[in-house]
């Protein structure tokens, strides 16, 4: 799952290689677009990018809002017919990504394609990279990861100073939210996605990480090989969560507690800890993140 | 030539309860056969194994039980009702009707619990019903159902729901959906409680207490439909008295579990070798070893994939069709 570090620092040398390698005397010259260079994207592919692109897109909501970010906006070329955030993003021309509408995508000659692990088949990847448009995966287990990616845009847009005000910016932020220790124990909290059958966010979601920078932690330990596992409701009585998020209390009550009554005994309930959170910012890893986790925090820290 | 059917009735029995005591302590609760005996003898709600125990796990088990029941019940009675072994409880479109039904709910249902009730089980049934009377429409001809034609017909329209299911799930894009979807086309018990419980029970009590009165009937009707009108049968009222009966059956399952596959086809074959074609205790034994198979299943299937299971579904082909092919490759030397 992981890259090994010495493969990340090895994506950091490679375009100091390749600028090494662009200066030998006997390189022919480029045309008027831009020299190119190998990367390496956070699943091991080796892609060859223009140094400058000047084109780009995402095919996840989530890669829109990185890009805008980060990007020059005027090098975004399109967006997905599920990217609406930031608003600006709306104005662009929309690539259908689910199913992937391979032609116009291809008309449109992006320099390369962003996007994040699940969310683009390895087939669509593969049919792309065949077709001459490179695909870059990130993957984010950590808010640091999105950070990290942040920074990796920059470098791949050739706005670094960009990403790294983006970064610092919502580093400082996450320290001030962050900045009083939480009291203890930290209530376990439960994130259901879907109601039937029973979804959770898992322990191998980034929701871990940013419930624990909220004051609060994953109610699901156990590891499973979904990153949204179905519970049971036996499950669930037996993690006993201090709080659910999934819907206001009124909205659970009368759908999720109506269908699965047994579940009124668990703690969240007893205690009306039971809260709604922006889907969006629940399910996006985008710089949103440390908004994600401001909500949280006010959830948990609400009475 | 009849085979006594009651110590294979037994047999089955005691196979049951086995499975139901090895049902009741699996689960995410650790319950050992002293909690066992203390929730038979002094249920205390408030320990929440206990409650686990009485709330979740019996109303599964029970659940899968009748289900199987209702199943291998139906798939009994629509063989006999068109005459052809192929025939299973979906001959007349209600698997993929009902899943349809239940998928209409999820795509464009905004809000699923309305009053307090529950919409996509509802769904479900009017879809598996609906589809039925379509293809019950298009399979008879001046009030009298013809075989080969209601057999085509529930092909078509099955491929016809089929599609537009396909459909919805090819529009759903979110992976929670679609794993809902998955779920209503597979079939599962994870949703069972006590009060879903009375809607099968009075299923297979009645279905089952019908066929029993018609009994004599349904051996007629084997014989063929000249035959069966020579000895004075009325064939086309029993066709339509055992459709009845099999879709009230297989659409209570479907609304309630999904719509459970392979139960239904193997299990009736399975009961006629053992037994005979006529056998005095076929249709109590079929209902009983359809209910088994099918705890087996869900157990099965909670012991690979826990804490919710693999879909049910997927459980009885992975381990029925083996067997299946077993006793029928048996059944031809």
């Amino acid at each position: 799952m992981f890259c090994p570090p010495f493969v990340r620092r090895l994506r950091f040398a490679l375009p100091v290689l390749a600028l090494l390698a662009a200066c030998q005397p006997d390189k022919p010259a480029t045309t008027e677009t831009d020299a190119l260079h190998q990367v390496r994207d956070d699943l091991g592919h080796q892609l060859t990018v223009p140094r400058h692109p000047r084109r780009v897109m995402a095919l996840a909501p989530s890669m829109t809002e990185m890009l805008y970010a980060v990007a020059d906006t005027s090098t975004i070329a399109a967006r997905t017919q599920v990217c609406d955030y930031p608003a600006a993003a709306l104005r662009k021309p929309i690539i259908n990504s689910y199913p992937l509408d391979l032609e116009r995508l291809v008309a449109l000659k992006p320099d390369i394609v962003f996007t994040t692990e699940g969310m683009t088949t390895p087939a669509d990847a593969q049919r792309l990279q065949e077709l001459g448009i490179p695909v870059y995966y990130q993957r984010y287990q950590k808010i640091e990861d999105i950070f990290r990616g942040l920074t990796d845009l920059g470098r791949l847009l050739d706005r670094p100073a960009q990403a790294k005000r983006v970064v610092d910016s919502l580093r400082a932020e996450l320290v001030r939210i962050t900045a009083q220790v939480p009291p203890q124990p930290l209530p376990r909290v439960l994130a259901i996605t879907w109601t039937d059958p029973i979804y959770v966010y898992g322990q191998n979601t980034l929701f871990t990480n940013k419930i624990l920078l909220a004051g609060g932690q994953n109610a699901v330990v156990e590891k499973f090989a979904q990153p949204y596992p179905a519970l049971t409701r036996e499950y669930i009585l037996k993690l006993n969560p201090d709080v659910i998020i999934g819907g206001s209390f009124g909205k659970m009550d009368s759908t999720f507690f109506r269908l699965y009554p047994e579940l009124k005994r668990i703690n969240a309930y007893r205690n009306r800890r039971v809260y709604d959170a922006t889907d969006d910012l629940m399910a996006r890893p985008s710089p949103r993140v440390v908004a994600s986790v401001r909500e949280l925090k006010q959830l948990l820290t609400s009475k | 030539m009849h085979r006594s059917a009651l110590p294979w009735i037994l047999a089955c029995l005691l196979l049951l309860l086995g499975l139901l005591v090895v049902g009741l302590r699996v689960g995410s609760y650790e319950t050992d056969f002293a909690l066992l005996g203390r929730t038979l003898l002094h249920y205390n709600p408030q320990d929440p194994a206990q409650l686990v125990l009485v709330e979740l796990r019996l109303p599964r088990l029970l659940l899968a039980l009748l289900a199987g029941a209702a199943l291998a019940l139906s798939g009994y009675l629509m063989q006999i009702m068109v005459n052809n072994p192929l025939a299973d409880p979906y001959l007349l479109g209600m698997a993929s009707g009902g899943a349809l039904g239940a998928s209409v709910t999820f795509a464009f249902v905004p809000v699923l619990v309305v009053g307090g009730f529950y919409l996509p089980p509802l769904a479900a049934l009017v879809g598996a019903l609906g589809t039925t009377l379509v293809v019950v429409i298009i399979g008879s001809r001046r009030g009298r159902i013809v075989p080969a034609q209601l057999l085509l017909a529930g092909v078509a329209v099955g491929s016809l729901t089929t599609a537009l299911g396909g459909l919805l799930t090819f529009l759903a894009a979110t992976e929670e959906k679609l794993r809902t979807i998955t779920f209503w086309a597979l079939g599962g018990f994870e949703r069972a409680s006590w009060a879903v419980l009375p809607y099968p029970a009075a299923a297979v009590g009645l279905g089952l207490l019908a066929v029993l009165l018609l009994r004599n009937n349904l051996n007629l009707l084997l014989l063929g439909e000249e035959r069966a009108t020579a000895l004075g049968l009325p064939v086309a009222r029993t066709r339509w008295l055992l459709l009845l009966i099999a879709s009230g059956l297989t659409g209570t399952v479907v609304a309630l579990c999904g719509p459970v596959g392979f139960v239904g086809l193997v299990v009736p074959h399975i009961t006629r070798w053992l037994l005979g074609a006529v056998g005095r205790g076929n249709l109590v034994f079929c209902a009983l070893l359809g209910g088994t198979f099918l705890v087996f299943c869900d157990l099965l299937a909670r012991l690979l994939y826990p804490p919710a299971g693999l879909p049910v579904g997927l459980v009885t082909a992975l381990f029925g069709v083996p067997f299946f092919v077993y006793l029928l490759r048996k059944q031809g030397t």
